[in-house]
């Protein structure tokens, strides 16, 4: 008898240690943002070191998602024209946006991004293993060289995710920008390890708390016709975000 | 007795443990009824651990402005197989920690009705549909948080392996619902459902 009541306490305790889990993901995501983020200052598209936007003020409603949009990798037509926007938040070390990757991204991009109807962003918000975080670091460094070659990068750290720590992200990162892309991987590589383009980082990371985010990803801001609608946690199928969007 | 002793006298260690459960759970989801509301918990509680992921996406489903058939879409596709939320593992997990709280809630109904049911025994259902919530819940959070818990107890990031992708806590509540299953068993040992005698 004391044993199981001894096994319950336990266990009463360690789920009190744990109540934050589901305490982070709260918020509708609702609230104001200052429409600011990640600028460009080369013309590029890239995000400006001291992390003030060009882009459109109070874009999307002005949620906190969006802000700084038009200067975020976009693939599809631009946010403030298309019919919907998906705003993503992910860390290339989270598994759940490798699974988001491999079985939702390809239906979104070929039905609904290629055709025009939606436009997707990807925001870079390492909060999972370690070694996102100089990914991501890398990525809006290669970013700031090339929108093709960030896309391409993005698309290696998914796939080859488990050979990744933070012991080689950039010596592999620039294995795979000079072997793949045709930007100056060594320039890229050293933009990265020297924090170049971490105003755009912090653009993001700024973007996502006060999105209320929390500490999970994938999470993903829905908008429509310049709306937004919904925010969505999880590597959900293509289904829940055409029915969610009415695509 | 020492307390590691008696703890272990109260686990399901012997396969008779096992044939009892296994037996009572039978005996009871035998009649219609219990059968029914396990069926019924068990939807309920696998509802309660995927909206509870997405809540806002739930609550936009019900109460926003959709069409009917949209309403539907993103309902069904936050379920495991039927959306890409969950790989086969976790899906399999989740599916079986519903089932088994399914049959626990129907197995202490039972032994509430008929007998007296044991403190031990409901706290541990309700421990375990707490850690099954939980659990669910981390199928998104859950990489992050264990990492942040086992960092405070001073366990390296780079060294942990997190199989379930955060759904340990539902590989937690499974092992915690088998333990209350076996409770309710073992409290209803000697006694009789529906006229057959449940010992072995």
């Amino acid at each position: 008898m004391e044993s199981r009541r001894a096994f319950l306490a336990a266990g009463a305790g360690g789920l009190a240690a744990l109540a934050g889990c589901t305490a982070l993901g709260g918020g509708d995501g609702g609230g104001e943002g200052d429409g600011r983020g990640g600028g460009s200052d080369d013309g590029t598209g890239a995000a400006s070191p001291t992390g003030t936007s060009t882009g459109t003020p109070g874009a999307l409603g002005g949620h906190p998602a969006a802000a700084g949009i038009d200067d975020q990798p976009t693939l599809g037509p631009a946010p403030t024209e298309a019919t919907a926007t998906i705003v993503a938040f992910e860390d290339p070390s989270c598994t759940l946006c490798r699974r988001f990757e491999r079985n939702t991204f390809p239906t979104l991009r070929a039905d609904y991004v290629e055709p025009g109807d939606l436009s997707f962003v990807y925001r870079c918000y390492p909060v999972v293993y370690p070694w996102g975080e100089p990914a991501v670091q890398a990525l809006e460094s290669t970013f700031a060289a090339s929108e093709s070659a960030f896309w391409a990068l993005k698309d290696h750290y998914y796939a080859e995710q488990d050979a990744f720590g933070t012991e080689n992200v950039f010596e592999r990162t620039g294995t795979f920008l000079a072997e793949e892309t045709e930007v100056d991987a060594a320039s890229v590589v050293e933009d990265a390890r020297n924090g170049r383009h971490d105003a755009a980082v912090q653009a993001d990371i700024e973007a996502a708390r006060a999105a209320e985010a929390g500490g999970q990803t994938p999470i993903f801001y829905l908008f429509r016709d310049g709306a937004f609608r919904t925010k969505v946690q999880g590597p959900q199928g293509a289904d829940v975000f055409a029915a969610a969007l009415e695509l | 007795m020492g307390v590691g002793t008696r703890v272990v006298r109260r686990l399901p260690a012997r396969r008779a443990d096992w044939r009892l459960m296994g037996r009572t759970a039978r005996l009871v989801l035998g009649g219609p009824g219990y059968a029914l509301l396990a069926l019924l918990t068990a939807f309920a509680g696998l509802s309660l651990f995927v909206l509870s992921l997405n809540t806002a996406l739930a609550g936009f489903a019900l109460a926003g402005d959709l069409a009917l058939g949209a309403r539907l879409r993103v309902l069904v596709g936050l379920y495991p197989f039927v959306g890409s939320a969950y790989g086969p593992l976790q899906g399999t997990l989740l599916v079986l920690v519903s089932l088994l709280l399914g049959v626990d809630v129907s197995m202490a109904t039972y032994h509430f009705r008929e007998h007296r049911v044991t403190v031990e025994a409901s706290g541990a259902s309700a421990l375990g549909v707490l850690l099954a919530t939980l659990g669910a819940g981390c199928a998104a959070c859950g990489v992050p948080i264990l990492l942040g818990v086992l960092s405070l107890l001073g366990i390296p990031s780079a060294a942990l392996l997190l199989p379930f992708d955060g759904l340990e806590f539902a590989a937690l509540a499974a092992v915690v619902l088998v333990l209350s299953i076996h409770w309710l068993a073992d409290g209803m040992r000697g006694g009789e459902i529906r006229g057959c005698p449940v010992d072995l």
